[in-house]
């Protein structure tokens, strides 16, 4: 006990390696898992490691296949922070994703939890694609009060906006530190 | 450092002490972050722990337990992964969503070449597929069987050996791989490979002889492997029985001069257990044993030594030269060695030899276990019975070894074989019995008893002085528990029947026995007080020597107990056969040599003979192994149970013979089995598909009634049918076509039909059908309906009492010219054949060349009526037979069927 406050401690003043949780949730084929090079469906999940910083993350990439979806919840109590992946140019459902999202946020774990979810607005580089606004508006993420949000366009073939939604997770955790 | 080691071997202090609420609990460690890799392997060590001693999860715990294992998966610690796999495996039964793990475990089995954890992956896999994930995960198999690296490989072969049972057709088509993976450079690699290759092709005979001359010719450096294929080659030999494999043979001759000692074993023992295997064809085979038994390896000795104990029941002659080597061994410090030497010896040996191995194995009877005392026992029985005038000695032996030491198996073993010798034996009886009698003062297993105190009874009245039993048997009236008293009472029974002058004072026996505190004893010797006071009840009840085909009587039994609609009406034992005790007790003993021979030459793989029993085997296959027509009757019933509309038309009365009704060799194989009920007639058809490239669905027969002119077949009404779904190649299924028997008639009609189906291309790779199917029609050979049909054979003590008893009133006497038949016997055979009847007074056999002969039948008609033939015969070579067959029965119209029923 003691000690693991004294390297979240030292790991508040930037001192020590930190590790963080992240799990990876959206709709399927909404491009969560081309990040890593994953080209298949995924069947129920997958786990990445990689380093960006100080920061080592641990992401759990799951299926967003509707008969998975179920299994999230699961993942909820270790999580340092959510990315929440939205296929922009898939209008016809984004009101799945829209459920999906209210559901999760409605979990009892998740709500006494408040860490911060990041949207990526993927598969920017498609024509016909929704906006951020359009996708915050679409998925009426105003509405969340309890907890940090952010959203931003990214392009998960090239990388492209993939950096910026992982600098914005890092600065949240830096100000609240993972329980 | 020696005490450290066996505490943590102990398991009362490391883990004894473990329960699961604990360790659920302490599994909370897996949802913390950063993961302790040591603290969860331990962990999980003790879960996999508690089930392996048996502790259960419940779903939901398995699946929570589950979801907190998966998060493990963020460590890469390599001992933990490992540990993680065993879990999973172990779990997988019990919990919920286990396919959840699929894109987790795939990762790790296509991960770096050099991870140690990619077999335990691939098992991992293996056990959360299922058939709707198998497709999906093919390719991971599949690319697995054939990785460079012989663990993955093997893991990956395993693993598709068990998925076959969840698809085999999926399955077949990895047979690419499997053939590149026996190329291997890992030993056990090839050796598994090999076993799937066979999985794939074990149904297709000429498949599997290629694939046997293919890798006989030295490819294969896996001693294991060449194991496998030499049991398949066996295998091939031993099924065929058109003699045309025996090419094979050489290999086996072959593999007997390889260098590995399991190779030469292997084919040693396969060469001795053909069934029929010549002398010329032995001696190799025995040579190469006999080099085996001198060897200073003991598991080579003991190998060897075993397969010749088994040669020598069937083969002594051939085993004879080994007779000197085998003498050395009875002293061998292995008893289990010497064992079998001694018993082998026994089967080789002389006359005069006899006595001096009777010593040596009494020395050392106490030293050997009960398994071992079992296959002396056997070993003395054989030997008995062919030296009878050694019967003095080895009864002696035998009793002896009752007064020893030993679980019921041995003592049953004893006692059975003492039994035996009786029955063949008959100047053995007396000294027998009176070895029985000891036996039964002091015996501790009360079913044994039971079964001396029957005999007693049977054997003993007939005894030259019958009156000693008496007293053995009264004896165990006052000292045993129920079950014996009550066994000795009838035993006491059969003795006042037969003796009439100790009958006053068995009735006084029997007299006091109706104060017993238990009332089946009660009830015993009350009904058999009441019967001695009748003669004729004593006859019928006592001296009778006809007993019911027990397994009909079991399963109409079984059937009225089904129906409880029944109940308001007693059961039936009108409709059950009757036969004599004499043919049960032959029926069961063909059944038990059989038995023994199958365990003798039974040498099936392991792998190869546990994947068969997964495939379905034809109903009339399995009722063609039945002991006698009466338990083949009652498989076709079970298998019948299970259709619903069939279940509900009441007991089956009566099932014909099969008759084939398409050549072997036929893409399509039907066989007919003709089933009487008590409303109905019930055709069933089996079929088998025979060809790979083709599924059959929505299978059905169309029957064609022929015009007849019997006036009763207007009331045979077809009433449904009920069809196969499918028929995948190899698999059979029935059809069964129903008609209602209008009026209860009983008529003869022939018929002619046509199966009829959708049939469906299979891809040859994949053995996926298309979706597309066309309609086709079959036509098979015609099904006639004949009297036999409707009789049930029934054994009657006393032909001429019971035809008198009949009486003329309704006797119908036919003659016929059978011009055609060219001997009295093929007359014989086929009266039997047309009128399904129990021939009696031993008149089915017929002498050669008899030119007269007179042929007694009895049967039961459906419904129950006894009848009864006599057939009166008369050769004459330029005219053929002439016979006169006089049918009574109570009732006419079945008299006048019978009589007409031969055309
Ligand atoms: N054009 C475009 N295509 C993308 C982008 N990101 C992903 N894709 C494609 O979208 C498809 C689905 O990507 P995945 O990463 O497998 O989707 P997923 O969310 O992991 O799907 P599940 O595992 O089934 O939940 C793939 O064919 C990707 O190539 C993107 O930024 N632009
Ligand atoms: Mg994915």
């Amino acid at each position: 006990m003691m000690r693991g406050m004294w390297s979240s401690l030292l790991a508040a003043l930037g001192l020590l390696r930190r590790r963080a949780n992240l799990l990876c949730v959206g709709l399927d084929n909404s491009g969560k898992s081309t990040a890593h090079e994953e080209v298949v469906p995924t069947v129920g999940f997958s786990v990445e490691m990689f380093e960006r910083g100080k920061v080592s993350f641990t992401i759990f990439d799951m299926s967003g296949q509707g008969k998975y979806r179920d299994l999230w919840r699961h993942y909820f109590s270790e999580a340092d922070g959510i990315i929440f992946v939205i296929d922009s140019a898939d209008r016809d459902r984004i009101v799945v994703a829209r459920e999906e999202l209210a559901l999760m946020l409605e979990n009892k774990v998740l709500a006494k939890r408040p860490i911060p979810v990041l949207f990526l607005a993927n598969k920017m580089d498609l024509e016909n694609g929704l906006s951020p606004v359009e996708c915050s508006e679409a998925l009426g993420l105003d509405r969340i009060r309890d907890r940090a949000w952010n959203i931003s366009a990214c392009n998960a073939l090239t990388g492209e906006g993939l950096e910026a939604g992982l600098e914005w997770i890092i600065d949240m955790l830096r100000q609240a530190p993972p329980q | 450092m020696a005490s450290k080691k066996s505490d943590i071997d102990g398991d009362d202090t490391l883990f004894g002490s473990l329960d699961k609420a604990t360790v659920v609990q302490e599994a909370r460690a897996f949802n913390e972050s950063p993961i302790n890799p040591k603290k969860c392997r331990l962990i999980l060590t003790k879960i996999v722990y508690l089930l392996h001693q048996g502790q259960t999860y419940q779903t939901q715990e398995a699946t929570d337990t589950f979801f907190s294992i998966s998060k493990l998966f963020q460590n890469s610690d390599v001992s933990l992964r490992q540990m993680v796999y065993l879990a999973i495996k172990e779990l997988s039964g019990s919990a919920e969503s286990v396919f959840f793990l699929t894109a987790s475990l795939t990762k790790d089995m296509n991960s770096r070449s050099d991870l140690i954890y990619r077999p335990n992956a691939i098992r991992a896999l293996c056990k959360i597929t299922d058939a709707s994930t198998m497709q999906s995960n093919e390719r991971f198999i599949k690319q697995s069987i054939v990785d460079k690296k012989p663990d993955v490989s093997s893991a990956a072969i395993i693993s598709a050996i068990h998925l076959s049972s969840l698809n085999r057709e999926v399955v077949k088509r990895w047979a690419n791989e499997a053939q590149e993976a026996i190329n291997s450079k890992g030993v056990i690699t090839q050796y598994h490979a090999l076993g799937l290759l066979y999985l794939m092709r074990q149904h297709d005979r000429m498949a599997v002889i290629k694939m046997v001359q293919n890798y006989a010719r030295g490819s294969l450096r896996s001693p294991h492997a060449i194991v496998m294929l030499i049991r398949y080659t066996w295998k091939i030999i031993e099924e065929d029985d058109s003699g045309s494999s025996r090419q094979l043979f050489e290999y086996l001759e072959n593999w007997l001069r390889h260098k590995s000692d399991m190779v030469v074993y292997e084919a040693a023992r396969a060469i001795c257990s053909l069934k029929d295997v010549t002398p010329k064809e032995l001696f190799p085979a025995v040579s190469a044993l006999q080099l085996m038994i001198v060897s200073h390896k003991p598991t080579l000795r003991f190998a060897a030594i075993r397969t010749l104990n088994k040669l020598a029941m069937t083969h002594p002659n051939a085993v004879f030269p080994c007779n000197l080597d085998m003498e050395n061994l009875i002293t061998d410090s292995n008893r289990s060695i010497a064992t079998f030497a001694i018993t082998t010896l026994l089967k080789t040996g002389n006359e005069a030899s006899v006595d001096r191995l009777m010593k040596q194995i009494s020395s050392f009877m106490s030293e050997i276990s009960d398994e071992f005392k079992i296959i002396v026992v056997d070993a003395v029985r054989a030997l008995c019975l062919k030296f009878p005038s050694k019967q003095t000695l080895m009864l002696n032996f035998l009793s002896g070894a009752l007064r020893d030491d030993g679980g019921y198996q041995f003592k049953s073993a004893i006692v059975e074989a003492i039994f035996d010798i009786i029955h063949s034996i008959p100047e053995s009886k007396e000294f027998a019995l009176s070895h029985l009698c000891e036996f039964i003062e002091d015996c501790e297993f009360p079913k044994l008893a039971v079964r001396i105190l029957h005999v007693l009874g049977a054997e003993g009245p007939h005894a030259s002085s019958p009156t000693k039993y008496i007293r053995f048997i009264y004896n165990r009236v006052i000292l045993e528990t129920s079950i014996v008293r009550a066994a000795a009472v009838s035993a006491l029974a059969q003795f006042a029947v037969y003796l009439v002058d100790a009958r006053e004072r068995i009735k006084v026996l029997l007299d006091r026995c109706t104060d017993d505190s238990d009332d089946e004893v009660r009830d015993r010797a009350a009904m058999y007080l009441r019967i001695l006071n009748e003669q004729d009840l004593a006859t019928k009840y006592i001296a009778d020597d006809s007993t019911f085909a027990l397994a009909a009587l079991e399963n109409n039994l079984d059937h009225y107990l089904k129906t409880p609609a029944s109940f308001s009406r007693p059961f039936d034992i009108k409709n059950v056969p009757v036969v004599s005790k004499e043919q049960e007790q032959a029926d069961r003993q063909r059944a038990q040599a059989a038995a023994r021979d199958r365990a003798a030459t039974g040498q099936a793989a392991p792998a190869a003979s546990a994947a068969a029993a997964a495939v379905p085997a034809s109903v009339s296959e399995a009722a063609a192994a039945a002991a006698s027509p009466f338990d083949a009757q009652s498989i076709y019933a079970k298998a019948m149970e299970r259709v619903p509309q069939i279940a509900a038309l009441g007991p089956l009365y009566k099932s014909s013979s099969p008759v084939e009704l398409t050549d072997p060799v036929t893409e399509y194989i039907v066989t007919c089995i003709k089933h009487v009920f008590p409303q109905h007639f019930v055709f069933q058809f089996e079929c088998k598909n025979t060809l790979n490239d083709s599924l059959l669905e929505n299978v059905t027969v169309v029957m064609k009634m022929q015009p007849s002119d019997d006036p009763d077949a207007a009331g045979l009404k077809p009433e449904f049918v009920v069809r196969a779904e499918k028929l995948a190649f190899d698999i059979p299924a029935s059809v069964y076509v129903v008609y209602r028997r209008l009026g209860g008639v009983t008529p003869t009609a022939e018929f002619t039909n046509t199966l009829q189906f959708i049939v469906k291309d299979c891809d040859p790779n994949t053995g996926e059908p298309d979706e597309e199917g066309f309609e086709e029609d079959y036509l098979v050979e015609d099904v006639e309906i004949v009297v036999g049909d409707y009789i049930q054979p029934t054994y009657v003590p006393d032909f001429e009492r019971a035809w008198a008893e009949l009486g003329d009133t309704h006797q119908v006497v036919e003659t016929y010219a059978l011009t055609a038949v060219t001997s009295i016997r093929s007359a014989v055979s086929t009266v039997m054949d047309l009128l399904g009847m129990q021939a009696l007074d031993n008149s089915s056999a017929v002498k050669e060349n008899a030119t007269t002969h007179q042929l007694h039948l009895a049967g039961t008609y459906v419904g129950g009526i006894p009848v009864a033939v006599r057939a009166r015969m008369a050769f004459n070579p330029s005219t053929g037979v002439a016979m006169e067959m006089a049918v009574r029965s109570r009732h006419p119209v079945v008299s006048q069927r019978v009589a007409n029923a031969i055309q």
